[in-house]
């Protein structure tokens, strides 16, 4: 099979859609790729978004569903490219489409399947702290609404019994043989849009993440105050269930740090100070010290947010980067020693539950995202945009453009007006401009 | 070298001022009055007089915990070595322990005209040679035991070290004008005097022919790693004896007898987050048969340092770290602390002595030296 598609964009994360939605409207065809099973991206897992607590999911799930049924942009989903041959104006591109183990002509969505279907595994949208099943929906609102069988861990493939879904399935779409396919796709521009990971705190051992059961990730607190994550929305703590009313959260974790990631990650200030939001609105009452070395609230009403975070949601800020965090083993509460540095004194503070504010990094396959599309990364593994002035999306290869967190860390406002800038400049390419 | 060439060297420039160093510093953890981000502050606002003039500026342990952890890579340990030199030059020194007995024997050191008899404890008991490629050098443990008013078991390391090498077959070099390695000089800032014990050291050792030397103390192994590299000229091998001992035991010469202990390790600062030796000393522990080695809470580069360098600054705040390692020590349920640091070994030992009326916690514990653990286990092929 092969389509003809003017502009490919890898990655359906905010920026991703964002780009294809403005292209297609422009009338450009566009073909958006997306290596898991669901468009939506990080933003998906996001409970609320700074300044406004807006539901994430109520911004996003409408761009979502549009791009989705647009008439312009064709999805390809589980999907992902393994060679980009030509050039600017005629890039002929292989995209690896992975068998989902469902006809997705014949599957409505319904979700018998994953109704039925008895194999639980860890979910890993929600940081492995739920579970989803064996064959499953990304998240509840996935686009495409088509479910996934996870081969690695369904029954039928390890040990060639079980077949509920297909029992169950009134369309007749499981297709346990379904094979990975090879699709090409001319384009004449490309956008990557391939987001970010984030840092895994574990070598930081003074802060004793995987070692301290309550010292938790950003991330992970997100899908705990989602209504749709694994606790419902209550913040509820790992070690014994307790809703934690005494929280801190702490800045840099693996940012600002030569021995982690130099670099300023953007956004932790202010997610740091909406979760904090988030859990006095959940619990009113709930007191939460956020430790920071430089608040940087530079946005549109961002300093506004943070200084309502002071008056109206019990939340401190205190400056100091923590040194440590032991552990009370009686109440396996965290221990956070830091100094002061307002006053010089070095002190500890005793919470319920810490959540440590991980900094964003390059997508782990960047290296090899990189040398497939020939494109250059700057010092740290994002996307290297070298004319940042006057070509700001260009990377280092004619034709190939980037927008979003893979180009480096920003909040989702910045994403989207980047990702415009690429479907613009995308436009330009395709009208024949350079 | 001035306070700006200071800043430079030591990447001060770099600071973000976010206070990890403090947090993490087991001094300001007890003494409200040490902050080491400050002491970067006042230099980088450049407050030199109160820089030099702060009584504090001679208690950093140099522990490294703030340099392994500093997001900016400054080397705040460094700073305070040099930073102490041009206090010293002025004339500020910090409060020497022990009434600076110490202090005037390392000095007395370097006057070539005085005569050590520094080898007298070394009987026939022990094999040494006059030639050899591996040299021990002794450092100063036997003068610690005849200087300090309790039995420190200093002058145990220095005769267990030649007994287990003897045992590997090993005949050392020991060189009866070895001096002080200059550490403690060093780090207080009397540069011109670690630089005469270094030049003399770094002479004899050249002098000796000798192709490997081998220490007990981390602190002269540290030295002559890090720091004589920039005053003298000595090309060798350097090991500390866990390394040694950890790489040649397997060689089927050191048998032990059972020795049922429980016994709990330190990390001394200097072997540890200085030269990174973590895994030697514990796999010459576990080497023993019958001992079991339980682990405290903080160890290798979290380990908690024992609480003075250098003899200098030692107060209640010292004996307050001491005492809580102490307990973790003791919390393990294991008998015997064992460190491989002689100095570790004596201010812990110093922790227990009570001195005046207070009485703190019951801290009491076994502390040896894991050469002595080693030398004790040693069976048939050892000297006894």
């Amino acid at each position: 099979m092969a389509v003809n598609n003017s502009v490919l964009i890898i990655g359906g994360g905010i920026a991703g859609i964002q780009s294809a939605i403005d292209l297609a409207n422009m009338g450009f065809q566009v073909c958006l790729v997306e290596k898991s099973p669901s468009i939506g991206g990080r933003m998906a897992q996001l409970d609320k978004t700074f300044p406004t607590n807006d539901c994430a999911m109520c911004i996003l799930a409408p761009k979502m569903i549009e791009a989705g049924r647009h008439a312009n942009i064709k999805l390809l989903t589980y999907s992902e490219v393994l060679a980009v041959d030509g050039e600017v104006g005629n890039f002929k591109v292989s995209i690896k489409k992975k068998a989902r183990s469902v006809d997705e002509k014949k599957c409505t969505g319904c979700g018998v399947c994953v109704e039925k279907c008895p194999w639980k595994v860890n979910n890993e949208f929600d940081l492995n702290l739920g579970q989803r099943k064996a064959i499953y929906f990304a998240f509840p609102q996935t686009v495409p609404k088509l479910p996934v069988i996870d081969r690695e861990h369904c029954a039928y493939f390890l040990k060639g019994k079980c077949r509920a879904c297909e029992k169950f399935c009134e369309a007749g779409a499981i297709k346990y043989d379904q094979e990975d396919e090879i699709i090409e796709v001319e384009a004449k521009a490309i956008i990557v849009a391939a987001g970010f990971d984030l840092y895994d705190p574990t070598p930081l051992r003074e802060y004793g993440y995987g070692r301290i059961q309550n010292v938790i990730t950003a991330m992970e607190y997100e899908r705990l105050s989602s209504a749709s994550g694994p606790t419902a929305g209550e913040l509820k703590r790992p070690s014994d269930g307790k809703i934690a009313s005494d929280i801190a959260f702490i800045q840099c974790v693996g940012s600002r740090d030569v021995r982690s990631n130099r670099y300023c990650s953007s956004v932790c200030c202010m997610y740091g100070t909406k979760e904090a939001i988030l859990a006095y609105e959940h619990q009113p009452g709930t007191k939460s010290t956020i430790f920071y070395i430089d608040l940087r609230a530079v946005g549109k009403r961002f300093q506004e947010y943070i200084q309502r975070a002071k008056d109206e949601y019990n939340v401190t800020y205190i400056r100091s980067r923590p040194g440590n965090i032991e552990l009370n083993h009686h109440t396996q509460n965290p221990i956070i020693w830091y100094e002061d540095t307002t006053t010089g004194e070095t002190k500890s503070l005793e919470v319920e539950l810490v959540i440590l504010c991980q900094a964003l990094i390059p997508p782990r396959d960047i290296q090899e995202m990189a040398s497939i599309l020939s494109i250059e990364l700057d010092e740290y593994g994002f996307v290297k945009t070298p004319d940042g002035l006057s070509h700001p999306v260009d990377t280092t290869r004619v034709g190939i453009l980037a927008c979003g967190c893979v180009h480096s860390p920003k909040d989702i406002p910045d994403s989207v007006v980047q990702a415009s800038a690429a479907a613009a400049r995308a436009a330009e390419i395709l009208s024949g401009g350079t | 070298m001035t306070l700006e060439d200071i800043i430079k060297e030591t990447k001060t420039y770099y600071c973000l001022e976010c206070g990890k160093c403090s947090s993490i510093c087991p001094i300001s953890r007890h003494n409200p009055s040490y902050s080491p981000r400050l002491m970067l502050e006042k230099a980088l606002n450049g407050f030199e007089g109160d820089l030099i003039n702060d009584q504090e500026l001679f208690s950093c342990l140099s522990c490294y915990n703030c340099l392994l952890r500093c997001p900016a890579d400054v080397d705040y340990p460094l700073f305070m070595q040099k930073v102490r030199a041009l206090a010293s030059a002025q004339g500020k020194y910090g409060v020497p322990a022990h009434s600076g007995t110490l202090q005037s024997l390392m000095r007395l050191m370097s006057n070539p005209a005085i005569e050590q008899r520094r080898l007298e404890w070394l009987s026939d008991e022990y094999r040494i040679s006059e030639k050899a490629d591996i040299l021990f050098f002794v450092g100063c443990a036997p003068y610690f035991e005849s200087v300090l008013d309790f039995k420190t078991g200093a002058l145990d390391i220095a005769k267990d070290s030649l007994k287990i090498l003897n045992a590997l077959g090993i005949e050392p070099m020991v060189l009866a004008d070895e001096k002080c390695c200059g550490h403690d000089l060093l780090w207080t800032g009397d540069v011109k005097t670690f630089r005469k014990l270094a030049e003399h050291n770094a002479r004899i050792i050249k002098e000796s022919g000798a192709k490997k030397i081998i220490f007990s103390c981390p602190e002269g192994y540290r030295t002559f790693k890090f720091d004589y590299p920039h005053y003298v000229d000595l090309d060798c091998e350097l090991q500390h004896i866990t390394e040694f001992l950890a790489e040649n035991m397997g060689k089927g010469k050191l048998n032990f007898k059972e020795a049922k202990k429980k016994v709990t390790y330190q990390d001394p600062c200097r072997l540890g987050r200085h030269l990174g030796v973590y895994e030697q000393p514990r796999k010459l522990i576990e080497a023993i048969p019958g001992i079991e080695l339980t682990e405290m809470e903080h160890i290798r580069d979290e380990s908690i340092c024992c609480g003075t360098s250098a003899w200098t600054n030692c107060d209640a705040y010292s004996k307050q770290i001491r005492t809580e390692r102490l307990l973790e020590a003791k919390a393990t349920g294991a008998e015997m602390l064992i460190t491989a640091c002689p100095k570790c070994q004596i201010h812990f030992k110093c922790a227990m002595v009570s001195k005046g009326e207070e009485r703190g916690p019951d801290v009491e514990m076994d502390v040896m030296d894991i050469v002595n653990l080693v030398a004790s286990a040693l069976g048939d092929n050892g000297s006894e």
